[in-house]
């Protein structure tokens, strides 16, 4: 029988199936100055003009500073409508995923029409490569969230809701560009005991590692589970920071780099 | 009655995950059933390895074609197939990492390698009918079955520049062997058969082993508590596999062995059989 014939390289004899690397692993950074920015679905979005309005003057105030803004939309309560729906169906969790691509694309494409006098420019998932091109030339690049995972999605533990939607798509996004800080513009000051919209004894957490959180096993959090789980591994993107968007300078004051609102930290 | 919602500055659609947090541990569980709809539950996907036939060349490979064009004279066997990228990944990944890419730009580079031996076997598979299917055009696979024509399907999965950082390590872990599988999972398809270049999976390398024994039939759980260090599928599909609700078999053939895939796609116990759990029989 024919051999194979190899290619030699530092992995030529390796099944890639373990973690036995023999290398020197010495990361580089793709983008590092660009801050990636998550704008909530049903805390941002679904309130309309009022909330989105003062949101975007801010970010075009800190764009004209030439702070460099990739804007990600989330989904919000047409997500909550179509999960429902599929979940009733029993659709798989690849398929849920894929429902959820098109809600947080829709909240991209409004952002980009309110954004467009601005150099707002509405960005597809795999268009990373023309991003030195976009904010050379001063544009706010607006993409959606969601990871282009899809049907790919696994399925989690008890549940068929894709454990990877918008904010995880934010900081994967940032990981990958070398940022080392990806922004959540939500509805509230950032991390708390449990919803605060729910029980109003929830007190708020303005800073938390990464490994705190997950001992807290906190029966509600403001972020996606699989991020705070990921953030320890990251190369790059080690902290997240939640602002709330409905108070006046919160933004800018993020884009700037300051520590408001709540900070997790691997 | 409108089925839109205000009074807290959010508007909202009336359905029952209004107003929730998606990361509410019993907002979650509220969504889950004990089964997920099953599309294609007649169609067998097939996994071509990448170092282990294609790699091979010419000798390997055109037996199993003459194979798959016997096996496609049944018409009522559905599959899709899809191939592995072999030593051009491994390349592939070792320049990259020697750069420092991110794990996510070594993810969005990788594909391209796979679907160099997916070129390679339409070319050969086309006269007696296939095509390369677009990403995730599903939809057309009942049109592809009944026109005879057999589908190649992309096996490296959409991560991309999204592709997570790994538990241990550096290098991207969702590989086409665990596309390949969430393929078969997520349109419930009957079983998914990897053709490799081994009677199946052993408890250890049987290319380094000479007393390395073959697995027969087993259960997931109980190849679990047993996993050998040296697999010949990805780590990432058995622990998908774990939580997945359609999959319920996978069979691992020796391609260089003439008959075993047909075995498989017959439904036989050749090779090695994974099975969860409740699906042993």
């Amino acid at each position: 029988m024919a051999e194979r014939r190899t290619l030699e390289s530092t992995l030529s004899g390796s099944s890639m199936t373990g973690s036995h690397e023999s290398f020197e692993y010495k990361p580089t950074a793709v983008m590092p100055d660009v801050k990636v920015v998550k704008i909530g679905g049903q805390s941002i979005l679904d309130r309309g003009r009022a909330a989105v309005f003062p949101i975007l003057d801010e970010i075009v105030a800190a764009r004209k500073l030439g702070i460099q803004v990739v804007l990600l939309a989330g989904g919000g309560t047409r997500a909550r409508h179509i999960y429902s729906l599929a979940s009733e169906l029993e659709m798989p969790t690849g398929v849920v995923a894929t429902l959820g691509k098109y809600i947080p694309m829709q909240n991209a494409r409004m952002i980009q029409m309110l954004l467009a006098k601005h150099g707002g420019i509405y960005m597809l998932p795999d268009d990373f490569e023309k991003l030195p091109l976009y904010l050379q030339m001063g544009c706010i690049p607006v993409m959606s969230g969601m990871p282009p995972f899809g049907y790919w999605e696994k399925r989690a533990e008890g549940s068929r809701i894709p454990p990877h939607r918008t904010d995880a798509g934010v900081f994967l996004s940032a990981e990958f560009l070398g940022s080392p800080r990806a922004i959540f513009i939500k509805d509230e000051d950032g991390l708390y005991t449990d919803d605060p919209k729910k029980n109003p004894a929830a007190t708020h957490i303005a800073r938390i590692t990464s490994k705190e959180l997950i001992e807290r096993n906190l029966p509600d959090v403001v972020l996606e589970r699989v991020v705070v789980e990921y953030l320890p591994r990251a190369q790059w993107c080690k902290e997240l920071q939640v602002v709330n968007g409905l108070k006046p300078g919160q933004v800018l004051a993020a884009l700037k780099g300051e520590d408001v609102g709540t900070i997790i930290r691997a | 009655m409108s089925n839109l919602v205000g009074g807290d500055g959010r508007t909202h659609i009336n359905s029952p995950l209004m107003r929730e947090s998606l990361q509410n541990k019993d907002v979650l569980s509220s969504t889950d059933s004990e089964r997920d709809l099953q599309i294609f539950p007649d169609v067998s996907l097939v996994s071509i390895g990448g170092q282990s036939i294609f790699d091979r060349g010419k000798d390997a490979i055109l037996p199993l074609v003459a194979e798959l064009v016997e096996i496609k004279k049944d018409k009522a066997v559905k599959m899709v197939i899809g191939v592995g990228g072999g030593t051009r990944v491994r390349h592939t990944i070792s320049i990259a990492a020697d750069l420092g890419l991110p794990v996510g730009g070594m993810a969005q580079l990788v594909g391209a390698m796979e679907e160099l031996n997916a070129i390679l076997l339409n070319t050969l598979l086309a006269p007696h009918g296939s095509m390369p299917m677009q990403r995730d055009h599903f939809w057309d696979l009942p049109l592809y079955f009944d026109a005879g024509i057999t589908p190649i399907a992309i096996s490296v999965p959409p991560y991309h520049f999204w592709e997570p950082p790994p538990e241990e390590g550096h290098l991207p872990t969702h590989g086409s062997d665990f596309g390949l599988f969430q393929l078969a999972d997520v349109l419930g398809m009957k079983q998914a058969i990897f053709v490799k270049d081994e009677d199946g999976l052993y408890d250890k390398d049987p290319k380094k082993h000479k007393g390395a024994k073959k697995f027969g039939k087993i259960t997931l759980a109980e190849l679990m508590t047993q996993f050998p260090e040296d697999n010949i599928l990805d780590q990432e599909l058995f622990h998908a596999w774990r939580t997945a609700k359609n999959l319920k078999r996978i069979v691992i053939v020796n391609g260089l062995v003439p008959g075993q895939l047909t075995r498989a796609l017959r439904g036989e116990d050749v090779g090695t059989v994974i099975v969860k759990e409740d699906a042993r029989g």
